[in-house]
């Protein structure tokens, strides 16, 4: 009875698990086949040939390498400003008592009301206006804080014990270093959670890059993607290529950080 | 010291709700009034009235993709469903259960162009994978992606495909804080696993429930890149609100009735979380 129960949660387990797994097995497949067997019918799940070309080729195809650097520019700047902003505001709204503190905190929640596929043309004729269209900064610049990121900040910050802080203030110690050098590091974990879901949210953006970006030697790597897929329509060898190089850093950054990320699952929060 | 104390708070607050201000909430009323305008990026906006909703009620496109979006929320009860069934069971499973939580949440973080991609061509008609295993069955080919509705289908597979990983670890988390007595007086009390599920899990994760449904909708609702991927050559009355708002706005440049669509965008999201929210603590 007790086998029969285990192998049941085990092969439901597993069946989930290969459906997730499969659609990748394919991409994978796909980016080391020759022309001979791109097209072939039956399809094949197992290159025959493995065949690096597409790898190498990619980066001549399309300028791959300005993309791959685009999109890291604009995922490590969107973690640094979100990061740094919101623990200040956050830091202020747990740890200080001030005046409209409680409309403040309103604001910011209601902000995550505020869907960012509603914004996107008057954000647009603002970044015009600002010069910034065509640009990485026109990218970073309107997400630079986020409301999630300050509420998740709060709540960090309402967690550390009042002693704490009351022992710094006796000592005498500036509002700046109580916040960076006795606060911050007691907040390592909401920073690690904060951290992953901007990357991995600015790493995968797609329709506000797609609005400001023009040029191709500006394009992140999901807009480069979906013009190599219009494009390429007849050789995708060099999209699926391309699409793994692409999936690596999400994949490794989320192996390397996955308890953090359930934390913020677990916490409510979503992109 | 003291007097510069009282300013701390509001120079710490200042850059975050200073971009906050300018590129959420003042967007929000600029959008509101765009959509009285007429606004194009070559020409001097005009007061248009009402012209920019008449044409958009009086348009079908219109209301196909309002229709398409929210036949895209149809997939929230399949989704919970089976997130909800792999929760229960993860957490059942002690050996080797974080190996498969890791594998359940790489289609989660892989960014939505590359997910598109990939079902693009799982769904081809002649190669792809989908109908080869349909011949393998002796089921007959499908036109996965250039038939209306079965296009929509489609994507509502790779959003389950998607999604699953996500809730499973919103309903974890969910049955993490079910207090251990609750649990184990049902199971005193001989309740059967189908029973001890209905009757003492479920009513235990209403919140969950509600937080799942209102996240599943709302970004249903809110459906672009997956067609703008998938399905590029597919009609307007194929697709959703967002689609219709890209093509107006960036596509067609009338920024006017690009904003009006957004209008009704923004009403459906907030008036879906509020019915929503309001359904689940009726039913409770």
């Amino acid at each position: 009875m007790k086998y029969l129960r285990t192998i049941s949660l085990y092969s439901v387990m597993t069946v989930f698990g290969l459906f997730a797994l499969l659609p990748f097995v394919w991409l994978v497949s796909t980016s080391f086949k020759g022309a001979e067997e791109l097209f072939s019918f039956p399809p094949v799940l197992w290159p025959k040939k493995f065949v690096l070309q597409n790898y190498t080729g990619v980066w001549n195809a399309v300028p791959f390498l300005a993309y791959t650097l685009n999109s890291i520019i604009i995922a490590a700047a969107s973690v640094v400003l979100n990061v740094t902003l919101a623990s200040l505001a956050g830091f202020a709204l747990a740890r200080y008592r001030f005046k409209g503190r409680n409309l403040i905190f309103l604001f910011v929640l209601a902000t995550m009301m505020a869907p960012k596929e509603v914004t996107i043309i008057p954000l647009y004729t603002t970044i015009l206006k600002m010069h910034l269209a065509d640009t990485l900064i026109g990218v970073v610049l309107p997400f630079a804080v986020e409301g999630f990121a300050i509420f998740l900040m709060r709540q960090a910050f309402l967690a550390i014990p009042k002693e704490i802080e009351e022992a710094a203030v006796l000592d005498g110690v500036s509002p700046l270093r109580l916040w960076w050098s006795v606060m911050l590091p007691m907040t390592t974990p909401a920073i690690a959670t904060l951290t992953i879901f901007t990357f991995i949210g600015a790493w995968g953006d797609f329709l506000w890059p797609l609005v400001v970006l023009k040029s191709p030697e500006h394009y992140t790597l999901q807009v480069g993607l979906s013009y190599m897929i219009g494009t390429f329509v007849d050789n995708y060898r060099y999209v699926a290529a391309g699409a793994v190089l692409a999936v690596i850093p999400v994949i490794v950054v989320f192996a390397a950080m996955q308890k953090h990320f359930e934390r913020g699952v677990f916490s409510g929060a979503n992109k | 010291m003291q007097t510069m104390n009282r300013y701390v708070p509001y120079i710490f607050l200042a850059p975050a709700i200073g971009l906050l201000l300018f590129f959420v909430a003042v967007p929000m009323g600029q959008i509101c009034y765009y959509s009285f305008l007429h606004y194009s990026f070559f020409h001097e906006h005009v007061f248009a009235g009402f012209d920019n909703y008449r044409r958009l009620f009086s348009d079908s496109n219109f209301w196909w993709t309002l229709l398409n979006s929210f036949v895209y929320v149809l997939v929230t009860p399949v989704l919970m469903a089976l997130s909800l069934l792999l929760a229960l069971t993860v957490r059942r499973a002690l050996r080797g259960a974080t190996v498969f939580r890791l594998v359940y949440f790489i289609p989660v973080v892989t960014p939505i162009v590359i997910v598109g991609i990939i079902w693009r061509w799982m769904f081809a008609e002649e190669t792809g994978i989908v109908n080869y295993i349909f011949s393998l069955v002796s089921l007959p080919s499908v036109k996965w992606l250039s038939q209306y509705p079965t296009n929509i289908i489609s994507i509502m597979i790779l959003t389950v495909w998607r999604g699953i990983g996500y809730y499973m670890m919103m309903f974890l988390a969910g049955l993490a804080v079910i207090p251990k007595e609750i649990e184990e007086a049902g199971r005193i009390d001989g309740a059967n696993a189908y029973q001890h599920t209905a009757h003492i899990l479920l009513p235990m994760l209403r919140p969950t429930l509600t937080l799942v449904f209102v996240i599943s909708s709302t970004a249903a609702i809110k459906m672009f890149t997956e067609l703008y991927i998938m399905i590029p050559g597919a009609p307007i009355a194929n697709k959703t609100l967002v689609a219709l708002l890209y093509r107006q706005a960036f596509e067609r440049f009338d920024l006017g009735y690009g904003s009006a669509v957004g209008m009704v965008l923004f009403a459906a999201t907030l008036a879906f979380s509020y019915v929503n929210v309001r359904l689940m603590e009726r039913a409770s």
